[in-house]
């Protein structure tokens, strides 16, 4: 019954694939024509017809891609020649890809871009090798070795040695005096350090007014609390140092964190060494009020407002008004003076305790109007439900444009990895079986038609890669040029945003990620690496166990022979 | 003289002809021989007659049903397929009592 229809569509799809086929391929189209009356079957004929459509389709590609090619032309072993064949065409079709690919690596921020997208896979071996910041290390030898006291102070800032930090800090400072403010940028990172009072000393002598200080000092007595060593002084001495401290920079009238002067050391130093790493230079909260000053302000701002709502019980209505006033007051230096989003969002943070406390103490007095004023200035700086919130919304839709950008990175970068590998594997393979006998090496033989469309296809890829890889870093990279050069902070957080998620493998939630590291390696996130790492090799093997089953499972030309009509 | 690739296919359809040198070929019984699809077959042939090794013709058969192309290889052709086959035929002889054995 469906016979007629199925010769019908058979006979119509190989005469419309002769209409589109070039003109001197077109007789074969009516050979294999000819033939389609005498093809037993019906499904056999529109196979038979099936068949025909794609060589005459090929050939109509051809023609396409290359206008003067006609079959009647004699050989010629003339690459590009008019009768060139369709593997000689793909192979430079793949060579052009490639090429163009390899322009992209002149492109500074291509380069940075690809360092950024073998970010998880560089600090896994980092990790591995226990060499944590070999760059860093290299560069503060080559300032050493110049006596540049700027460039030392540079590495001081970011080493995460906190010892070599130290030093290095010392050595600037020897240097340079005027260098004297890396102490508390180092301090504040390292607040472990013995060598803490003895800076902090010299910093007040030199900044006597900076809060940022006691910020540090109050930090560093924390940390001995909590590693407490044996024959150093009681709790309760360290508690006393602590709230003294602590107090001091609660009266201070200057909150500095001395930031641009860190962007100042940037600006000199990354062009002098070319020393373009957007990690090192631009990432992390390093450069931030560290969490730990802000944990410390705010546990004494609660012992403040509690002591003062002790004085209001006992009728103390003024002294109570003094204590909040004072975290009021701190929380207004931190967000005013301070230069990072953290500051700004700490400082608000105070202010709204401290408002709210001065609102009840209003409230208690009689005093509406005042009560209303605080309760407004509270709601305003609420971290929830405040000005500050709509930044965290904002900011939260930031970090999930940075982390798709990061992930789409990542990919590419990683999938310029896979076509490389893909290219060397095929390469070889045409080498083989282009230098060899076909006697010796049979298998390179019947794999070059599949080996050259992995060249065509895996070029295709990489250059789609390094477009994709280039055009989604691009913005980035500005940036971070603009920051070196002249010190735009605009979009610094977006960029922060960026690197931190590039860290993390892509397509893992930030979320399941800080969970898996918690969980199965707390401390360190190679173990996730090393898990995605074999899973990727894993890959790999298996896809090459296919293709060489692949081949072993094909007809060899000598197997031919097994038929019994050789003669 | 220039030869094509000779793929393992294209052996296949060089012993079909040899079986038979003389005579005029059609593609769907060379198809059925070698049981090679139309898709693989007629590129073969093509590029046989491309490099002269391959003579083609057409052949009026019945009343109101299309001529059909014959094929046959020229002597250059029957001499590469000779040689071809002859290649790769040690090869098939030391492999075949091991595989007949049983």
């Amino acid at each position: 019954m469906l016979e007629m229809p199925l010769r019908h569509a058979a006979t119509v799809l190989l005469e419309s694939a002769i209409r589109i086929a070039p003109p001197d391929t077109r007789e074969w189209g009516q050979a294999m024509c000819g033939e389609l009356s005498y093809v037993d079957g019906h499904w056999a004929a529109l196979m038979w017809a099936l068949g025909g459509a794609s060589v005459m389709a090929k050939h109509a590609l051809i023609s396409l891609l290359i206008p003067g090619r006609r079959a009647g032309m004699p050989p010629s072993d003339e690459l590009l020649a008019k009768n060139v064949s369709l593997r000689k065409t793909a192979l430079v079709a793949g060579a052009g890809c490639i090429l163009m690919a390899l322009l992209f690596f002149g492109a500074p921020p291509f380069r940075q871009a690809f360092r950024v997208a073998l970010r998880p896979w560089y600090f896994v071996f980092q990790k591995a090798s226990g060499d944590i910041q070999p760059r860093f290390e290299a560069l503060a030898k080559r300032a050493e070795v110049q006596h540049d006291p700027v460039g030392l102070a540079f590495c001081a800032v970011r080493l995460w040695n906190s010892r070599e930090s130290a030093r290095l800090a010392e050595e600037a400072v020897r240097l340079d005096p005027n260098l004297l403010w890396v102490y508390a940028v180092v301090g504040m990172r390292h607040p472990e350090l013995p060598q803490i009072g003895q800076w902090t000393a010299r910093l007040e002598r030199w900044d006597p007014q900076n809060a940022i200080f006691r910020l540090i000092e109050a930090e560093s007595i924390e940390q001995a609390h909590s590693h407490p060593i044996v024959g150093s002084a009681s709790t309760e001495e360290k508690e006393r140092a602590w709230r003294s401290a602590m107090a001091a920079a609660f009266q201070s009238p200057k909150f500095d964190d001395y930031l641009d002067r860190v962007e100042e050391l940037n600006r000199k130093v990354v062009p002098r060494y070319r020393f373009y790493d957007p990690y090192e230079v631009q990432s992390r909260e390093e450069l931030d009020l560290p969490p730990s000053a802000f944990e410390n302000s705010q546990r004494f701002a609660q012992s403040l407002l509690h002591s003062g709502k002790a004085l209001e019980a006992r009728g103390d209505r003024n002294g109570a008004r003094d204590h909040h006033w004072t975290v009021a007051r701190f929380g207004q230096l931190i967000d005013s003076q301070g230069r990072t989003a953290f500051e700004h969002w700490a400082g608000t943070t105070l202010q709204a305790m401290a408002y709210k406390q001065l609102q009840t103490s209003s409230e208690k007095g009689g005093n509406q109007a005042e009560a209303a004023l605080f309760g407004y200035l509270a709601a305003r700086f609420d971290p929830v439900s405040g000005e500050h919130a709509e930044f965290a919304r904002e900011s939260a839709f930031g970090r999930y444009v940075s982390s798709r950008n990061a992930d789409v990175v990542e990919t590419s970068g990683l999938m310029i990895l896979v076509f490389s590998g893909l290219l060397v594997v095929a390469a070889a393979i045409l080498i083989a079986g282009s230098s060899v006998s076909r006697r010796t090496r049979p298998a390179a033989q019947r794999a070059k038609p599949l080996a050259t469309m992995v060249v065509l296809t895996s070029a295709v890829g990489l250059l789609f890669s390094s477009v994709t890889l280039y055009l989604t870093y691009r913005p980035y990279w500005y940036i971070f040029q603009g920051a070196i050069l002249n010190g735009g902070r605009s979009q610094a957080r977006d960029l922060r945003d960026f690197l931190m998620a590039a860290e993390r493998p892509p397509g893992i939630p930030t979320r399941l990620y800080l969970l898996l590291d918690s969980l199965l390696y707390s401390g360190s996130p190679s173990f996730l690496f090393y898990v995605w790492t074999g899973a990727t090799l894993l890959g790999v093997i298996g896809l090459v166990l296919i293709l060489l089953r692949h081949f072993r499972g094909r007809p060899s030309s000598g197997g031919l022979q097994n038929h019994p009509r050789v003669p | 003289m220039n030869t094509p690739r000779i793929s393992p296919e294209t052996l296949r359809v060089l012993q079909s002809f040899l079986e038979r040198p003389t005579d005029w070929r059609y593609g769907y019984e060379l198809s059925r021989e070698t049981r090679l699809k139309s898709g693989t077959l007629y590129p073969i042939l093509m590029r046989l007659e491309k490099y002269k090794l391959l003579e083609a013709r057409w052949v009026a058969t019945q009343e109101g049903v299309p001529p059909r192309h014959t094929y046959r290889l020229t002597p250059n052709g029957l001499e590469l397929a000779k040689t071809q086959l002859a290649e790769t035929r040690p090869r098939w002889l030391v492999r075949q009592p091991a595989l007949s054995r049983g």
